[in-house]
């Protein structure tokens, strides 16, 4: 097998082009992608400048894909416009795998709940990526996923860029929370990241995203519009809590948990997860 | 974060010479220089690879190995017909190196390759054929125990595979007059050591009918003699060499005789060393993890709390083959009866054949399975006479001078000391509101004299080096718990030597005494006894040839000799002298410990071991009454050890043990899908990590022990023996409720504080 490090993301684009050397494929930190079926030629663009950056432009945050999880998690300016997201990283894996493992690597998987997916799908953020010939487009976070682990990023000819997320302004905050059957090194049982934004004491705008509940993180809808005008009660987290954990679909296993444990896992995690949220917009003045 | 303490004025850093001594194999280990097994190489060795079975229950209609053969790069196939070995077993023979005509597990061995390199093996594997008629399959113990049940093996009708019931004093009319009866059912999975080194091993088949065996075990004496007796070959003609082990924790007493036997096999058949090693997920699926358990347990009070009688009926899961499982059932159902005074005893166990992973061994011998049953029911006691389950403990104690209901002779004994302390420890009068706390005590026996009756003991041979240096020759095995130094610190005591001028040779069969080897806390204690016995008996021999030397009397003084003119004379000059005179050798102390002959009876009744090790542990829980999540806060581990040779090493074995303990508690234990192992993994077999373990802080109450050495006793095994009822206890305080299913995940606590049932 052939390991090439870009240089350059026209040079990594180039590299992916050129087949005639055999199967390619983009590699950034490798934690998810050792374990799996080796291609003849990786592509690691880990090391590309503009890929590891984190900006705000022109009222958006942009966020490289070859960021790792504890530079997210070391980001002030993560931290103060999309907390959601530097609580995912802080919190994912072990402190090896967050030293290596990338964003673009966390959502490329497409494992159904992958931390970072989970917070940048509750931020609805939007993924930028190049594909071979070397042209670009812009992508909504939820046209991701094409099935259980199985991406709708071609990471045989498509490079994902960057992520677009709208920051958390006055009123706004988000929130991550993950729940492990162990400190570390565990996927979760079940994690939940929220957004919210408040006028006048009252949920405005509320996205909630949990998973593993089908193949892609899952934005609960009905709980959404259900706690829209509510205030930042106690009744409204118990009810926030009972809503997501009856809208939204599960599967149990007998290595992880129940069906019903994850059910009622997932309301517990929306509840506390849509509080945070609040607490840190009600802060964000 | 790891407290520390030790009651004032009890010797503080161990034996003289403790403070900052460690063997010299702890540098190799953690600066990345130790070899282990698995880093063994030999020139021309081969590989090899087991297929197995990918059925519960089957017969083996047709084994095809011809394609496999042809392939390019391998160099030996075999099946199990072509090797003409006799069934073997630790206990009884109930297996096979290949499977003959039957396989009984997922797992089980069908065929075996060695090539030149392991994809090569792995190649061939793919190439060889059998054919399989399924049968049914059994996976719970109390179904194969129903009549009409799938046999599993011939030999043993109604797939028990073994049974014990033991009655002792009155226990039918002391139920009846009893004023409590409680009970309960408790179930616990089975538990893998999780040793982070596969076992490996690399057999090379020598000329004129010998073999080495490179592998690192915690018994290779006894190892080579089952080698031996299965490969037709004479005992003093099979070496085991064994490399610095990555973690055994009683998995690797007998290691995986299978591996062994069929990578000596191998190597016979291609004329070349063969490697062999398990992968993760093999050492999951066909290693050999301990017995699940399933106690029915039911017991007598009187209303002051004075314990009247115990009754036990236990269901062990044996899995498909035996190894040391009806040793590990024999433990668990007695162990704990003799921890405090129960008159009446009445106990039925029963090992069951089942389809799945066969079973061996794990630290402790199953008397914490039980252990979590016992201490669980005395809590539960406790709470229906309204008396504080600490008390209960302290008014029925057993104590030094007492001889238990089993007929153990109790000599040195801590217990309500360690009782006392671990609460004080815990701050069990101030207890916190929201909190959960929990206590468990335990008894564990150190140092076997029935394990085998004619041999009880242990010996070690002590050498005068040229260098003045001595060294110490021993069967008995460091594997990581810190034998090497005990042994040093204990010659160096003899000798009046600091610790560093010893040196300890072991793990090699053909240079070293027979041993039992590191297994049931003999290391210490019996190993040790031998150590202390062969300085002793060395520095006699030293103080004649000093005498002879100076020609003029002599007494010791500082590990040299000082004759009555004044002169100083050293063990260089010594050694030097009698190496001269002797026309090369060396001066040599022998020990022989041989503990007294016990009066062990037809019934089991009769004292077991040299010396008796308590413990008491306590913690503090909170649980989460959302999810139920369970967090340990705090936890105390005071135990009674005797003596405590080296204290750095002692706490390091409290860490492990209670780290291993806590993992039982809270998060690991196989899971079974019809017969398959769900969870062969360590991302799916939990043990904890480092963020998952509390404070633990380690107290030692140093009795005196007359038998051990200066009067230490085992501590490797026990120190995981109260963890998992110590915690379940906590729960249970926390809950307000009993447990009696571990591990405790949050979704089990879930279901307890919220009352929900699976439907799935
Ligand atoms: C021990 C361990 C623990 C873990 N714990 C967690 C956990 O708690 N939570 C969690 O969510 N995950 C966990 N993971 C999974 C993994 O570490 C993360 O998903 C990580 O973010 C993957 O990033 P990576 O850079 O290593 O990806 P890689 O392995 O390099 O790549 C993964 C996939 O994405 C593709 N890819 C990577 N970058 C790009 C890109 N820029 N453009 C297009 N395609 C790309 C690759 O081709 C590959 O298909 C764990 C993994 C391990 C080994």
């Amino acid at each position: 097998m052939k390991y090439i490090i870009a240089k350059s993301l026209d040079g990594a684009l180039a590299a992916l082009q050129d087949t005639g050397t055999g199967r390619a494929r983009v590699v950034a930190g490798a934690t998810d992608l050792f374990l799996q079926e080796q291609p003849d030629r990786l592509i690691d663009i880990s090391r590309l400048p503009e890929l590891q950056e984190v900006t705000l432009e022109k009222g958006l945050l942009r966020v490289g894909a070859a960021v790792t999880h504890n530079a997210a998690s070391a980001s002030g300016l993560i931290w103060e416009k999309a907390a959601a997201l530097a609580e995912a990283s802080t919190l994912l894996g072990s402190p090896q795998i967050r030293n290596i493992g990338t964003l673009g690597g966390n959502v490329a998987n497409a494992a159904p709940a992958a931390d970072a997916a989970v917070a940048l799908a509750a931020l609805g953020a939007e993924a930028v990526l190049f594909d071979s010939p070397g042209r670009f487009y812009v992508k909504p976070f939820a046209g991701l996923y094409a099935g259980y682990n199985c991406s709708r990023v071609d990471s045989c000819r498509e490079i994902l860029a960057w992520f677009l997320i709208r920051p958390a302004g006055p009123g706004q905050g988000s929130a991550f929370l993950r729940f492990t059957a162990r400190g570390a090194l565990s996927l979760p049982l079940a994690n939940a990241a929220a957004r919210v934004t408040l006028e006048k004491g009252r949920l405005k705008e509320v996205s909630l995203v949990v998973a593993p509940a089908g193949p892609a993180p899952s934005r609960l809808k009905k709980t959404e519009a259900l706690l829209l005008g509510s205030n930042l009660s106690g009744k409204t987290w118990s009810m926030a809590e009972e809503s997501a954990s009856a809208e939204v679909a599960v599967r149990g296993s007998a290595l992880r948990c129940s069906v019903e444990y994850r059910r009622r896992l997932i309301g517990i995690l929306a509840g506390r997860v849509l509080s945070l949220a609040a607490q840190r917009a009600q802060r964000n003045r | 974060m790891i407290r520390r303490n030790i009651k004032a004025g009890e010797g503080k850093e161990g034996f003289p010479g403790a403070r900052g001594f460690y063997d010299p194999e702890v540098w190799a280990k953690v600066t990345g220089r130790a070899r282990y097994g698995i880093d063994l190489a030999l020139p021309g060795m081969l590989q090899g690879k087991i297929l197995r079975s990918p059925h519960p229950h089957a017969l083996i209609r047709n084994v095809d190995l011809s394609r496999a053969r042809s392939l390019p790069g391998v160099r030996a196939v075999l099946s199990g017909t072509g090797l003409g070995a006799k069934p073997y077993g630790i206990v009884f023979d109930d297996e096979n190196p290949l499977a003959l005509d039957r396989v009984r597990y997922i797992g089980d061995e069908v065929a075996a390759v060695a090539a030149v390199d392991e994809q090569t093996a792995l190649e061939a594997l793919q190439m060889i054929s059998v054919e399989y008629e399924p049968l049914s399959a059994v996976f719970d113990p109390e179904e194969a125990l129903l009549k009409g049940a799938v046999t599993l093996h011939d030999d043993f009708p109604g797939n028990i595979a073994w049974e014990n019931r033991i009655n002792r004093g009155e226990a039918e009319a002391a139920f009846k007059d009893a004023d409590l009866v409680v009970e309960d059912t408790y179930a616990l999975p089975s538990f893998h050591p999780g040793y982070i080194e596969p076992i490996s091993c690399i057999a090379e088949s020598e000329k004129f009918d010998g073999l080495t065996l490179h592998t690192a075990l915690q018994s290779p004496h006894i190892v080579r003699e089952i080698l031996a007796g299965v490969l037709g070959l004479s005992i003093s003609r099979v070496r085991v060499i064994s490399p610095v082990m990555g973690g055994g924790f009683g998995g690797r007493v007998y290691g995986n005789l299978k591996l062994y036997l069929l990578a000596a096999f191998l190597s016979r058949a291609a004329g070349a060393p063969v490697k062999m090693q398990l992968t993760r997920e093999e050492e999951f699926t066909v290693g050999r993890p301990m017995v699940a358990a399933m106690i029915k347990m039911k017991m007598a009070l009187k209303e002051d709390g004075t314990f009247l009688a115990r009754q036990a009926d236990i269901i062990t899961d044996n899995g498909a083959y035996s190894a040391q499982a009806p040793w590990v059932s024999k433990t668990l159902s007695e162990r704990n009866d003799s921890l405090y005074h129960i008159p009446s005893i009445s106990t039925r166990v029963r090992l069951v054949y089942t389809n799945k992973v066969p079973t061996g061994q794990y630290r402790a011998y199953g008397n914490q399975l039980a252990n979590f049953a016992c201490e669980s029911l005395i809590d539960r006691a406790a709470g229906k006479l309204g008396m504080d389950p600490l008390r209960l403990r302290l008014k029925n104690c057993i104590g030094p001078g007492d001889t238990s209901v089993h007929g153990l002779q109790i000599k040195s004994c801590a217990l309500s000391r360690c009782l006392q302390d671990a609460a004080d420890a815990i701050g069990w009068t101030e207890r916190k509101k929201g909190r959960g706390y929990g206590i468990s005590a335990a008894i564990h026996a150190g140092g076997s004299i029935v394990f085998n009756p004619d041999f009880r003991g242990a010996s070690a041979r002590a050498r005068l080096e040229l260098d003045g240096r001595v060294t110490i020759v021993t069967g008995e095995q460091d594997y990581g718990q810190g034998a090497h130094g005990a042994f040093a610190l204990i010659a160096a005591r003899a000798l009046s030597r600091v610790p560093g001028e010893i040196n300890i040779v072991s793990r090699d069969t053909i240079l070293t005494p027979f041993s039992i080897g590191a297994l049931g806390m003999r290391q210490t204690t019996i190993g040790g006894r031998a150590v202390q016995l062969a300085a002793e008996d060395l520095l006699a021999r030293i103080r004649d040839c000093a005498a002879e030397l100076a020609g003029e009397e002599v007494v010791p003084e500082g590990g040299a000799f000082r004759t009555s003119s004044g002169r100083l004379i050293e063990p260089v000059g010594i050694a030097a002298f009698y190496c001269a005179k002797t026309s090369g050798l060396a001066l040599t102390g022998e020990g022989r410990y041989v503990p007294e002959k016990s009066d062990y009876d037809q019934s089991g009744y009769g004292n077991i071991a040299v010396t008796y090790s308590f413990a008491a542990h306590a913690c503090e829980v909170e649980i989460d009454r959302e999810t139920g999540a369970l967090t340990v806060h705090r936890f105390v581990a005071v135990h009674d050890s005797g003596r405590i040779v080296n204290l750095l090493t002692a706490r390091g074995q409290v860490y492990g043990g209670v780290a291993q303990g806590l993992g039982m508690a809270c998060s690991e234990g196989y899971i079974f899908e019809e017969g398959r192992v769900a969870n062969p993994t360590f991302s799916g077999y939990r043990i904890p990590t480092a963020l998952d373990l509390p404070s633990i802080e380690t107290l030692f109450i140093q009795t005196d022990d007359p038998e051990g050495p200066y009067g230490a006793k085992g501590l490797g095994e026990i120190v995981q023996v109260p963890t998992p009822a110590a915690v379940a206890n906590a729960v249970a305080n926390a809950l307000g409720e009993p447990v009696n299913e571990l591990p405790l995940t949050a979704e089990k606590i879930s279901r307890l504080l919220h009352g929900w049932e699976c439907a799935d």
